[in-house]
């Protein structure tokens, strides 16, 4: 654990080791980067290989909990050919790793981690060629093997590739493609090599936020509003500053927080604050999404095919719904919590978060200070799943320490995660589409209201016209594990069994019809069909066997969910999932089984059961008893095909497995009782009342 | 007010002066420095604070310090002996069985104390016995795999 605080600027950093360092630049950053390497914010990576034959990468994608610490060595490994043991990450401080604008959208692999890739075979290229010319050979006359240079025909002359460097500082930006290993010699890359994490993970050595202890640190703790939007009209703190351990009572405009010598000390001593507020006129649940259309204003036009208003009037078949899903929290295992240690007119904040630079920027705005002064560090996370990006307990930490001159850390209880961050957006969402004669959709027309465009698109061939609009959301709303495509994908998945199951096709065969344009797609939906042993078939069967498909984040993801429906109590399990993926080529097999098994367990929650329920400014699930995860009774068995395409770049995976399950259990109930529900969380009460209908 | 309590922490005897009402999770991170016990609800919900007293799995944040006095606890520190890993430890880890691995000690500590009570369960009873502690990365398939890898190990 790095506690050295912000004493050390990035240039100083960046000075400190010779050896070889590669820059890896977005194009338009190259210039900026040749010219000043150590500020050139368009850096996305670098990576230094060391005298010792060691490499350290330096990304500002940060370990969430989905192994990139590990994928990441896995590839440069092999493109360098030096143990994988050889290589280090450094991640998440915003001192030592270039600028990143965060870790979301499975994006780490796709972008940062192909650059990484790149990088690593760029350093090849460049060592051999330096021992080609200190030699006075032709770089082809070279062998590169176990991370030695050698001369083919005198493998006695012989070095290292980090001796290679003489610890001399080399800084070269990546430029162009880069010449990458085949994918068939490969030795690390595409084998499941257990994550770098786990001995420390189990045995609770790996350390989280709330696990740092410097010298002399108290704990603070916030006061939060009684309701949404309340505001503060008076407040009396005389009580709780005289409490044993209450080393102070801070107020700054609204903020007040309390300091003591201990968490449960200044969480009591919250509780003695007298504040008055005015509160706001509370949002009422039950009006929310006709609230929705009401205040909706257009926002983008995703698609606009032209031809679709005259396809939808002219088509033979039309089919018309809106499908609604509900708030959904986070609820990260770890809450959110942030260790600040202000100094000499700077700070160091350890915080839990998913974007490190983000949350540096908020801190120099909120406190008003210099860029320089402001280093932000996160050394392991309880989960992030997008709710990681807001900064308040950062920015309260901070703004406590600086008042009290002693780090400080700020953790929130449960109910406060529960409340106090921001919810997955509730989503009201109207598809119309059109169909001929011969069963092909001719248009799709969508209206998307506030969720966002994520996962908008249905993957199929036929013209679309799509748009979303802005509503007010009575609650704070952001990211959430795919943003909208979830809530877009069980629209446009519910939407196509419907399709399929009235025109009596069968519903695998309806998807493979349009997606001539998309063989990626075709090919996972036809190894999910084929792993299951899929029949064709004529929904409803009563068998309870749901399928859906989906594409996002470059990679291509189809379910088949098996349900058991108890018609008495109308409780949904999920018995079994049979899934395929295609993610290019796959870094780490099991680390990619293991992100699609945790996003279909995970979207089973938002699917069946949870749903934030709010009352008067105040959010009634604000515990785990109220607002109820999946448990090990909710996980199906699941069945994972890695459809192979090595030869396609990586792609991401933490993300897409997510988005067809919702689709795939309600297409199951449908197929199970021949009734269509359009609401997530597919809840008892909602299977009951259809059961009735 | 401070109390004189004396407890067995994974196998030291330690006697703590502290105010006895004061629950043991937090007890144990910020005066004993053990924190691989976490927090993840603070009211008995979620299974992240779960340590052993003696046999049982107990979840420490709800739990009273002046309740355990005289009893032995061991937390996931010292699960492991003489640096070789606990069976389930080790299952966990051939398993994979986590990914953010906040929630992995308490899961690991609980899956302990069901072997102990029962060594061979059945998948019905290891899916009952760990309801109780949850993991919002999902991995259940894994964990469940690991308590039976483990099951397996200890009935040699």
């Amino acid at each position: 654990m790095d506690t050295s605080g912000s004493g050390i600027t990035r240039r100083e950093f960046l000075g400190l080791a010779g050896g070889l360092m590669i820059l890896i630049g977005l194009p338009r950053g190259l210039a900026s980067a040749a010219e000043d390497a150590a500020e050139a914010e368009a850096i996305n990576a670098w990576l230094l290989i060391t005298p010792d034959n060691r490499v350290t990468v330096f990304s500002g994608k940060v370990e969430i909990g989905q192994g990139l610490r590990t994928s990441f060595a896995q590839m440069v490994s092999d493109e360098l050919t030096i143990p994988f043991s050889s290589v280090e990450m450094i991640m998440g401080d915003t001192t030592r790793v270039p600028y990143d604008e965060g870790t979301f959208g499975s994006e780490s692999t796709r972008t940062v981690g192909r650059q990484i890739r790149a990088a690593a075979a760029t350093a090849r290229e460049i060592l051999a060629n330096m021992a080609a010319e200190e030699w006075g050979v032709k770089p082809e006359n070279l062998v590169i093997r176990d991370g030695r240079i050698s001369l083919a025909n005198d493998p006695s002359k012989s070095i290292s590739l980090g001796e290679l460097t003489q610890g001399k500082r080399i800084t070269r930006t990546l430029k162009g493609e880069a010449g990458l290993m085949p994918a068939s010699e490969y030795k690390v890359v595409g084998k499941p090599v257990p994550r770098v994490d786990g001995p420390a993970i189990v045995t609770g050595g790996e350390q989280f936020v709330g696990d740092i202890r410097l010298p002399g640190m108290l704990y603070g703790a916030v006061l939060y509003p009684p309701s949404f939007g309340a505001r503060l009209t008076g407040v009396d703190t005389r009580e709780a500053e005289k409490l044993p351990g209450v080393v102070a009572v801070v107020k700054e405009g609204e903020f007040i927080g309390v300091v003591a010598e201990r968490e449960d000390i200044a969480r009591s001593a919250r509780g003695a604050i007298r504040a008055t507020w005015q509160e706001a006129k509370p949002a009422v649940q039950a009006s929310l999404y006709d609230n929705f259309r009401r205040t909706a204003s257009p926002e983008d036009t995703v698609v606009d095919d032209k031809e679709v208003a005259s396809s939808l009037s002219s088509a033979r078949h039309s089919f018309n719904a809106t499908y609604r899903t509900a708030y959904v929290a986070h609820s990260p295992m770890e809450p959110h919590i942030a260790l600040a240690d202000f100094k000499e007119g700077g700070v160091t904040v350890w915080s839990s978060t998913q974007t490190p630079f983000p949350h540096r920027d908020d801190l120099i705005k909120a406190l008003n200070l210099e860029a320089s002064k402001v280093r932000v560090l996160m050394p392991r996370v309880g989960g992030g799943f997008g709710g990681r990006e807001n900064s308040d307990v950062a920015v309260a930490a901070a703004r406590l320490s600086r008042a009290v001159k002693r780090p400080v850390m700020v953790g929130q209880t449960r109910a406060e995660e529960l409340t106090w961050n921001y919810f997955k957006p509730a989503a009201l969402i109207d598809v119309r589409c059109g169909v001929s004669d011969a069963g092909l959709i001719t248009a799709w027309d969508c209206d998307i209201y506030n969720c966002g465009d994520r996962g908008a698109e249905p993957p199929y061939g036929f013209p679309k016209h799509i748009r979303t609009l802005g509503c007010d959301s009575p609650l704070a709303q952001g990211a959430w594990r795919g943003l909208a495509g979830s809530a877009n994908t069980f629209a446009i998945e519910s939407h196509m069994d419907e399709m399929a199951s009235t025109l009596g096709v069968d519903p695998v065969a309806f998807r493979l019809r349009h997606l001539d344009n998309d063989p990626r797609l075709a090919k996972t939906v036809q190894a999910v069909a084929e792993k299951y042993g899929w029949k064709p078939r004529k929904a409803p069967t009563g068998q309870g066997v749901g399928f859906a498909c989906g594409n996002d984040a470059g990679s291509c993801c189809a379910e088949i969910a098996e349900i058991d429906l108890d018609k008495a109590t109308g409780v949904v399990h999920v018995r079994r999932v049979v899934v395929s993926h295609e993610s290019g080529l796959v870094i780490n097999p099991d680390g990619i089984i293991n992100q699609i098994e945790g996003g279909i367990t995970m979207g089973l929650g938002m699917t069946l059961r949870e749903a934030v329920r709010y009352e008067n400014g105040k959010i009634l699930t604000d515990s785990f008893g109220s607002y109820r995860l999946p448990t090990t009774k909710d996980a199906p068995v699941i069945e994972t095909v890695l459809v192979g395409n090595p030869t396609h770049p990586p792609e991401g995976a933490g993300e897409p497995p997510i988005f067809p399950i919702a689709a795939a259990v309600s297409n199951a109930i449908f197929d199970a009782t021949g009734k269509r529900l359009r609401e997530l969380p597919l809840s008892p009460e909602q299977v009951l009342a259809a059961l009735r209908a | 007010m401070a109390d004189a309590i004396t407890i067995r922490v994974n196998g030291v005897e330690r006697t703590l002066a502290v105010d006895g009402d004061r629950n043991l999770l937090s007890v144990f991170r910020t005066e004993l420095g053990l924190t691989g016990t976490k927090y993840g609800c603070g009211e008995g919900h979620c299974g992240a604070c779960t340590v052993l007293l003696d046999d049982q799995a107990v979840r420490s944040c709800v739990l009273p310090v002046s309740a355990v006095g005289g009893r032995s606890i061991t937390t996931i520190e010292g699960l492991a002996e003489n640096g070789k890993l606990h069976p389930v430890q080790e299952a966990f880890l051939e398993v994979q069985a986590m990914q953010c691995g906040y929630c992995t000690p308490g899961q690991i500590l609980n899956a302990v104390s069901l072997l102990r009570r029962n060594p061979r369960p059945s998948e019905p009873e290891i899916r009952d016995a760990m309801s109780g502690n949850l993991c919002r990365c999902a991995t259940y398939v894994r964990i469940l795999r690991a308590v039976q890898l483990a099951s397996q190990k200890l009935s040699g």
